[in-house]
């Protein structure tokens, strides 16, 4: 069991403090929900409601589908993409998907290499692009999600001003879907561009995200 | 299996996240259900009311702020008021609910706009009718409102 929490201690850690504040979002999102349909003469929702509500629903896919959407990119732009002096960045003569060999496919494959990076054919082109196929299919997805649950809320407040409500891909146009659709992309580009830059200039000792703190601010593509 | 192979298809794991995600989606598609038959009835049972003259009976579907406006409006109190309006009763030909609020397109025309209270759905604005424009972005002009 030691052994088990030592060896995945970040999952694990990420897994608790997820939990703990999306239950923390649920009972303060559902005490702002009704302290706002208070303020309207409207009623109020009881908690288990709100979790299964297209408001909460709507509140948490905004931040999950700008979350994957920026892995999406991040996986993807630093297959092409460098940064001379990140460690965020691969090195500079690295571009592109690199060689079979490098990647350790079909017959460079050695003895503990997944099946499917030794197998060859569509199951080691799926297993070659496993992380982007399945980051890439959880933004849609996520964004979808808050495109329905965003588009009931919005239909919740036209009513409550006596306004016609509007079909979903009518709301895909509107302000407030590309409201909180950007206002979340902006702050998670922001994060990553950020640590590309910042991780040339500054160290972080013992991290893997940091270049080694002695390393010169020209090393690209080093791990501390 | 192979030594060293794997099942990169489902996992345990991902399983009891779908497993724990399609009830709480089916719990919320039964809510809606149960909502747009509360406010099917209420409209029916107000427009019940009307055609059979009973202030009393339509003015149980009204939210209080919709009451207190009609007794403000008409100076009476509400039985006697909302039958001096003269509000054609009409059978109900669509429902929509979205989270606490609601709107019934009946099949005369008008429509009437519903909000969910402790005491359960109740007519916010009746005799609505949509003003010229795109409905979207203006109100409709309400006989009746909170």
């Amino acid at each position: 069991m030691r052994r088990f929490l030592r060896h995945n201690g970040l999952s694990l850690f990420f897994a608790a403090i997820f939990l703990a504040a999306l239950v923390g979002q649920l009972f303060v999102g559902h005490a702002d929900f009704n302290h706002e349909q208070i303020a309207h003469h409207d009623g109020t929702m009881s908690l288990g409601r709100y979790l299964v509500s297209s408001p909460f629903g709507s509140d948490v896919l905004e931040n999950w589908q700008s979350e994957y959407l920026q892995f999406t990119l991040y996986i993807v732009g630093t297959i092409w993409l460098l940064q001379r002096g990140s460690p965020e960045s691969k090195p500079l003569d690295e571009a592109g998907t690199e060689s079979a060999e490098d990647q350790k496919i079909g017959p460079h494959a050695d003895e503990r290499s997944p099946l499917w990076a030794r197998v060859g054919g569509v199951r080691t082109w799926l297993f070659s692009n496993s992380l982007l196929l399945v980051m890439g299919s959880v933004w849609v997805g996520s964004w979808l999600v808050q495109s329905l649950t965003g588009h009931v809320s919005y239909n919740a407040e036209q009513l409550d001003h006596q306004e016609a409500p509007i079909s979903w891909v009518h709301y895909l146009g509107t302000s407030d879907f590309w409201n909180r659709t950007l206002q979340n992309w902006q702050s998670e580009f922001l994060a990553v561009g950020s640590m590309a830059v910042l991780s040339i200039y500054l160290r972080q000792r013992g991290s893997p995200e940091s270049k080694p703190v002695g390393a010169s601010h020209e090393a690209t593509g080093i791990e501390g | 299996m192979l030594p060293g192979a794997e099942c990169p298809l489902v996992r345990p794991r991902r399983l009891a996240v779908i497993g724990c995600t399609l009830p709480l989606l089916a719990l919320a598609a039964c809510g809606q259900a149960d909502d747009r038959d509360q406010v099917r009835s209420v409209s029916e049972r107000f427009n019940r009311a009307l055609a059979h003259e009973d202030g009393p009976a339509a003015c149980r579907e009204l939210s209080e702020d919709t009451v207190k406006s009609l007794r403000s409006q008409e100076k009476t109190p509400c039985p006697e008021a909302i039958l001096g309006l003269s509000l054609e009763p009409s059978r109900t030909a669509r429902v929509q609910v979205f989270v606490t609020s609601a709107k019934v397109d009946l099949v005369s025309g008008e429509s009437a706009f519903l909000d969910r209270s402790a005491e359960g759905w109740r007519l916010s604005a009746i005799a609505c009718e949509p003003k010229e424009g795109k409905p979207a972005d203006r109100p409709y002009d309400c006989e009746l409102q909170a």
